[in-house]
């Protein structure tokens, strides 16, 4: 770098440019503070002051609809929070549709991204019947499945009936509107998982499995040993961030249950939602909005260990 | 793509029949949703509620989308929809190339702590601070306003802008940059004049990524945006369900309108937005 600023200073000894521009010739320093400077201001008012007024918040006691100041009540909206069994419910149905999902999503992506790695003559259908479910937004694939689930005129029903099964009500039980939401979000977010893995895929050379087919080792054997393995730090890097958007699942069921029946598939940010949007209680969502913001920090704390060993 | 390594699994596909079958397997799972989403907006009520149900359209109709222009606002949806993206795309891409270009060419002492940092902030879940950022833009009245959202969207798309900018522009080689500072341009000239010119297939890339993210949020345009003529597309699609009527033919209608969009900037540029989203950052 010394070197490029010794040919700047040469350059503005010799023939340089017009005085006022030379304001902007800063050192490399004050330039670096220059160029980051929009992103660290805007990271500040979005993102720094929020989080740091969301812990403050969750100590009050702030309700908009009663019209009364902000009360400092120290814990109390978190005790508040153990008491309150839909914040249990909700908290459990997010670690069960990340659960349920984020494996689900990487067994399916693998599996598409395998059958996507053939080799086709034409590549442009295949790409592009992966990019279409990243594109389409989640609120979208939410009513579009909504619409694939309904009870009597749905399409999944519809398959059913031909196979020979009883149509299901979806959304009555919260067992079977549970699971649609799961499969609804495991398609969703497969292709991306399998884009992921198809780029991870073709970077491995053919002459390791001609090896392998020399060694006499079977295609099985070859996927676990070969395959498997030189995936792995695409597959991590995946699966981090397909947990922390699990963690925040909220279009999906949003848009096909409304959390329905009851609560038994609303997530914590359907209810944190509620209670910031619907009941504007400020101090409880706040309440809320930590406990996940401290699940998100422990998985995001595991990806930078994550890519610091890869690295 | 073209370099296509065999993997073990490739082995049992090596015949040409399965291949198409693994093909028609990918492509069902890809478009079927939005196939059938195009069938139900064409399909009268009458079809749509006749038993067994049909499939393909016998007597297709575009009343449909009549209809989902005359009873929503679904014009008014589509231009907020659109604004909030391309203006949280350019202020995105505004500051993701000045910062990128810092950490790419200058010595900086904590590179790999800013880099860290953005890292962090492109696994921010965004929804914890649905309060805090109610309060804000409540506060600085903007609620029920484009920049309520452009701010946030501009974040969720920085990080993995500003990562794939870094190593695009690490990709443009030193001498040219220089030989433009001999010639009399100044650094942020250099940078303007030679470098994003150099990189704009990866500025264009990183702008379609931040295009179709901001295009896909609903949470906060849920939660910021509740009057009618600000609405985005997302948020506007849920109007149509009336209290007891659901007119699925009217909601498919509207949903293709919003897909439209989107499915040609992906259709048209597909091969840089799956290079842009494997190489640059990972964001799902």
């Amino acid at each position: 770098m010394t070197n490029t600023s010794t040919i700047n200073a040469a350059s503005t000894a010799d023939r340089g440019p017009p005085a006022w521009t030379r304001w902007l010739d800063l050192g490399d320093r004050a330039l670096a503070v220059v160029l980051l400077a929009p992103a660290a201001i805007l990271l500040a008012l979005i993102i720094v002051y929020p989080v740091l007024r969301l812990g403050y918040t969750s100590f009050f006691s702030l309700s908009l609809t009663s019209g009364l100041p902000a009360e400092f009540v120290g814990l109390e909206n978190y005790s508040l929070m153990l008491d309150d069994p839909v914040f249990w419910e909700t908290t459990w149905n997010t670690v069960l549709i990340t659960l349920i999902t984020v494996p689900g999503a990487l067994l399916v992506g693998l599996a598409l991204a395998l059958l996507a790695n053939l080799p086709f003559g034409v590549q442009w259908p295949v790409r592009l019947s992966l990019l279409i479910p990243w594109a389409l937004p989640l609120s979208f694939a939410g009513l579009i499945f909504a619409w694939f689930f309904h009870s009597e005129y749905g399409v999944v029903n519809d398959v059913l009936m031909r196979l020979g099964f009883e149509g299901i009500i979806w959304f009555n039980s919260p067992n079977w509107a549970f699971a649609a939401i799961c499969l609804t979000i495991i398609w969703k977010t497969s292709s991306f998982m399998a884009l992921i893995i198809l780029a991870g895929l073709q970077t491995i050379p053919r002459s390791l499995y001609e090896a392998a087919d020399v060694d006499g080792a079977g295609r099985i054997r070859q996927f676990f040993e070969i395959t498997l393995p030189l995936l792995k730090p695409s597959i991590v890097v995946a699966l981090i961030f397909r947990t922390i958007t699990a963690l925040q699942t909220f279009d999906i069921p949003y848009m096909m249950t409304g959390g329905g029946p009851g609560t038994s598939t609303a997530t914590l940010a359907m209810y944190i939602h509620q209670n910031t949007v619907s009941f504007l209680d400020l101090g409880y969502g706040s309440a809320l909005a930590v406990v996940m913001f401290a699940l998100s920090m422990c998985v995001t704390a595991v990806y930078l260990r994550a890519i610091r060993t890869k690295e | 793509m073209s370099a296509v390594a065999a993997s073990g699994f490739s082995g049992l596909f090596s015949g040409r029949p399965l291949r198409l079958l693994a093909g028609a397997v990918l492509i069902v799972n890809g478009m079927f949703p939005a196939l059938w989403i195009l069938f139900t907006s064409l399909k009268t009520e009458a079809e749509l509620t006749a038993k067994p149900i049909t499939w393909i359209p016998h007597a297709p109709t575009f009343a449909n989308y009549m209809q989902a222009f005359s009873d929503q606002p679904l014009h008014l949806f589509l231009f907020n929809s659109f604004m909030v993206a391309l203006l949280s795309t350019c202020l995105t891409l505004f500051i993701s190339v000045l910062a990128a270009y810092a950490l790419a060419r200058l010595n900086l002492r904590y590179r790999g702590l800013i880099l860290s940092l953005i890292i962090a902030v492109s696994t921010f879940p965004l929804v914890t601070l649905l309060v805090p950022l109610f309060e804000i833009m409540r506060t600085l009245n903007l609620l029920n306003t484009w920049i309520a959202l452009v701010l946030p969207y501009t974040v969720l798309s920085l990080p993995v802008c500003t990562l794939m900018l870094v190593s695009f522009f690490e990709g443009i080689p030193r001498d040219l940059e220089n030989a433009a500072m001999i010639d009399g341009c100044t650094r942020m000239g250099a940078l303007f004049k030679v470098v994003v010119p150099l990189c704009a297939p990866g500025v264009f890339t990183a702008g379609i990524l931040a295009f179709v993210n901001a295009w896909d949020e609903f949470l906060l345009a849920l939660s910021f945006n509740s009057n009618p003529s600000l609405r985005t597309l997302p948020v506007g699609i849920q109007l149509y369900q009336g209290e007891f009527a659901f007119p699925w033919p009217v909601i498919s209608a509207a949903l293709v309108v919003g897909i439209v969009p989107v499915a040609v900037l992906i259709v048209i540029f597909q091969e840089r937005v799956v290079s842009g989203l494997t190489a640059g950052g990972i964001k799902g």
